[in-house]
C-alpha cells in the first residue's frame, strides 16, 4: 500500500514583492525564541546575580561591621593595657627576696624570709606564701610598709598571723607574705 | 539550446531568510553573551562573599581573642584592686587594736589571727583592765576570754584570748 504524501506549501502573500506570510512566521518564531531564552537563561542568571550580589553586599556589609566591633574592641584593649601596664607587668614577675628586702629596707628591717607553699590561686594565678621575721622601731613603720607595698614591683599582699613583739627599744615582727604572680599559661594567652 | 545569460547558482536561501537567520544568530548571540556575563559576575560575587565569609570569622576569633584578653586584664586588675584594699585593712586592724589599749595597760605581745587575736599585757589592776579594755574587745568579738597571773609587785599580767564566730570575719573590719 502506498502511503499517501503529505504535500504543504505555504500560501504566499507577496506587498511589494515581500513575502508577508514568511516573515510574519519568522517574527513569531523570533519572539517565541526571545520568551524560551528569557524563561530559560536569562531569568535564572538575573535570578543567580541577584542572589549572589545581595549576599556578597550583605557579606561586604558585615565585614565592615566586624572590622569596626574588632577595632573598637582593639582600641579599647590597647587602652587598658596602657592604662594597667604597672599592674600587668607585676603579675608577670618573679618573687626575689633580695630585692624585697632592699624595698622594705625604708620602713621595716626584715631579718628572715622564708618560703612556705605554693597554691594555684583562681586558675590563672599562683600564690606563693613567705613567712617574714623582722624588726620595727614602731608600728608607724609597718604602717608605711603596707602603705607603700602598693609601689613594690610584684603584687604582695599582707596576711594574718601578724604577730607583734615587744624586745627592749624594738618590736620583733612576724607575719605572712603572699606573692601573686599569674600561671604560664595565663602568661602566654595575655600575648 | 544557447542561452545569452549564463545559469545562476541557486542560493540555499533566499535573501530575506539570511537576514532574519542571521538576526536570529546575533540575538541569540546577545542573550548568551549577557547570561554569560551575568554568571561569570555571580561567580566573582560568590567569590568575594566566600572571602569575606572567611575573613569575618578570622575577625571573630580575633575579637573573642581580645576579649578573652579585655576580661584577663580586667581580672588582674581586680585582684591587684582587691589585694590593696585588703592590705589596706589589715593596716587598719592593727592600728584600730593599739588604739583600743587604754593608757594603764601596757602591751608586750600580740598575735592577730584571721579569726582571732590573743593579747598579751600587763595591767596595774584586773578592774581597770575589766573597765577599760574589756568592753571593746566584747563589742568586737564574739567570745573573749582572758587569763591573770600576778606579778610580786602586786600588778597583773595579762592574756586575752578572742575569737569571732564566723568564718569569713576578720577582726577590727
Amino acid at each position: 500500500m502506498k502511503l499517501p504524501s503529505i504535500k504543504f506549501k505555504l500560501p504566499k502573500l507577496k506587498i511589494y514583492g515581500i513575502d508577508v506570510i514568511k516573515n510574519a512566521l519568522f517574527f513569531t518564531f523570533y519572539i517565541i525564541l526571545t520568551l524560551f531564552i528569557i524563561a530559560f537563561i536569562m531569568a535564572p542568571s538575573i535570578k543567580e546575580f541577584k542572589s549572589t550580589k545581595n549576599a556578597y553586599f550583605l557579606s561586604e556589609q558585615e565585614f565592615e561591621n566586624t572590622k569596626q566591633t574588632y577595632q573598637s574592641i582593639l582600641e579599647k584593649l590597647t587602652k587598658l593595657q596602657n592604662q594597667n601596664q604597672k599592674i600587668l607587668n607585676a603579675f608577670k614577675r618573679n618573687f626575689n627576696k633580695n630585692n624585697f628586702k632592699l624595698f622594705a629596707k625604708n620602713y621595716i628591717n626584715i631579718i628572715k624570709i622564708t618560703k612556705q607553699n605554693t597554691t594555684p590561686y583562681k586558675d590563672k594565678f599562683i600564690k606563693t606564701s613567705y613567712m617574714i621575721t623582722a624588726q620595727i622601731k614602731s608600728p608607724k613603720n609597718f604602717y608605711d610598709f603596707v602603705d607603700n607595698i602598693k609601689n613594690y614591683k610584684n603584687i604582695i599582699r599582707v596576711y594574718f598571723p601578724i604577730d607583734f613583739e615587744k624586745s627592749n627599744k624594738e618590736i620583733n615582727l612576724t607575719f605572712k607574705i603572699e606573692h601573686y604572680k599569674l600561671t604560664a599559661k595565663a602568661e602566654e594567652k595575655a600575648h | 539550446m544557447y542561452s545569452f545569460t549564463k545559469a545562476k547558482k541557486k542560493n540555499y536561501f533566499k535573501e530575506d531568510t539570511k537576514l532574519w537567520l542571521i538576526f536570529y544568530f546575533i540575538s541569540v548571540f546577545l542573550y548568551v553573551s549577557f547570561a554569560l556575563f551575568l554568571l561569570v559576575k555571580s561567580y566573582f560575587y560568590t567569590k568575594y562573599y566566600q572571602s569575606n565569609n572567611q575573613n569575618i570569622m578570622i575577625l571573630n576569633t580575633k575579637i573573642s581573642s581580645l576579649s578573652l584578653q579585655k576580661e584577663n586584664i580586667k581580672l588582674q586588675k581586680t585582684l591587684y584592686e582587691n589585694i590593696m584594699v585588703k592590705n589596706s585593712l589589715i593596716k587598719d586592724s592593727i592600728k584600730n587594736l593599739l588604739d583600743l589599749i587604754p593608757d594603764p595597760i601596757t602591751l608586750n605581745k600580740f598575735l592577730l589571727k584571721k579569726n582571732s587575736l590573743i593579747i598579751y599585757g600587763i595591767t596595774p589592776t584586773k578592774d581597770v583592765y575589766n573597765l577599760l579594755m574589756l568592753p571593746p574587745l566584747e563589742s568586737i568579738f564574739s567570745n573573749t576570754k582572758t587569763i591573770f597571773y600576778q606579778m610580786p609587785n602586786g600588778w597583773y599580767k595579762f592574756k586575752s584570748i578572742n575569737t569571732l564566730k564566723g568564718n569569713n570575719e576578720t577582726a577590727f573590719n
